[in-house]
């Protein structure tokens, strides 16, 4: 069975589907018979979900519009150039 | 790590094939795109209220103050329309356009004097000696948070602490997490490997586990009262 640390090293893969079949077998295994990857494996996936919710909220980092002076300014800009 | 800087002229819309953009905007028939080549003032104005607030969340996710994202904007835009004849509609203008934004911000990180950043090293799982998983290791920042998180709370700390990664975790951790890029789109946007690209966004992620772990144990805390 794959150490801890082994496991470690071929995560991101793991998660995102790029390992040959056996590794993914081995650390599939690993997660199954590892209480602590198991439960860091859900953090971990927790923390990407929060990650790109976090720039889609209500304010979203998304303004509907942009502030006017700032839509002038870049025309201006423009033009002086 | 330095930087290779990236000028804009380095935009090619080569470089999109394959990006997806959910979000895309109908310009019917290249209409727009001839009246912006043909340097109409309203076709221009039409760009910038119809992308700018694209343009101004990214600048503001990848810049650290809304000035330099306003300055971002300007010249996102002045770089958007001395390149439209380069663009060669391979992608879509908005998914053309969100690049050069990040390029733009890209330049921006890369010219400031590079902060001291501190070593995320602490915030990465420990092991024993055997390789087992040392439980929480390195994960002991106490949380100064004190009140009930909601929803939108949550998101305005989760963006705090990705800022708080140093740059070269938090850019690959936006690229590929946040804005949807692959590894290979991320390396090439950065200039780095691809192997690069996969070991940061691992050590990003995992330290922002570690960063937000008060934090979640603290809301579940609360939610179970
Ligand atoms: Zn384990």
């Amino acid at each position: 069975m794959l150490t801890c640390k082994e496991f470690d090293d071929f995560m991101l893969d793991y998660l995102e589907g790029g390992l040959p079949v056996w590794q993914k077998f081995m650390c599939w295994m690993h997660v199954k018979m590892c209480r602590e990857c198991a439960y860091f494996v859900q953090k971990y996936r927790r923390v990407i979900t929060l990650g790109k919710d976090a720039f889609q909220s209500p304010d979203g980092m998304l303004p509907d519009y942009v502030p006017e002076e700032l839509v002038k300014a870049a025309l201006a800009h423009r033009r002086s150039k | 790590m330095a930087f290779a800087p990236i000028a804009v002229d380095d935009v090619k819309a080569t470089d999109f094939i394959g990006i997806s953009e959910p979000q895309d905007i109908d310009f019917g028939d290249g209409e727009l795109l001839e009246c912006l080549r043909a340097g109409e003032e309203k076709c221009f104005e039409t760009l910038v209220r119809n992308v700018g607030p694209q343009v101004l969340a990214t600048a503001k996710r990848y810049l650290r103050s809304d000035a330099e994202a306003a300055d971002c904007f300007q010249d996102t835009f002045l770089a958007v329309f001395q390149g439209i004849d380069r663009f060669e509609q391979r992608s879509s203008l908005r998914t053309w356009v969100r690049r050069i934004t990040i390029n733009q911000c890209l330049m921006r990180i890369r010219k400031q004097v590079r902060r001291k950043e501190e070593s995320i090293e602490h915030l990465l799982p420990a092991f024993d000696e055997k390789g087992h998983r040392i439980e929480n290791g390195g994960i002991s920042q106490p949380s100064t948070i004190s009140e009930s998180l909601d929803s939108e709370r949550l998101r305005s700390i989760v963006r705090e602490k990705i800022g708080e990664l140093p740059d070269d975790y938090r850019l690959v951790l936006l690229l590929r997490d946040i804005d949807g890029y692959t590894t290979s789109e991320t390396a090439a946007i950065l200039r780095i490997k691809s192997n690069a690209v996969k070991t940061r966004l691992h050590r990003a992620r995992t330290a922002l586990k570690s960063l937000l772990t008060p934090v979640l144990e603290q809301r579940e805390c609360h939610a179970n009262v």
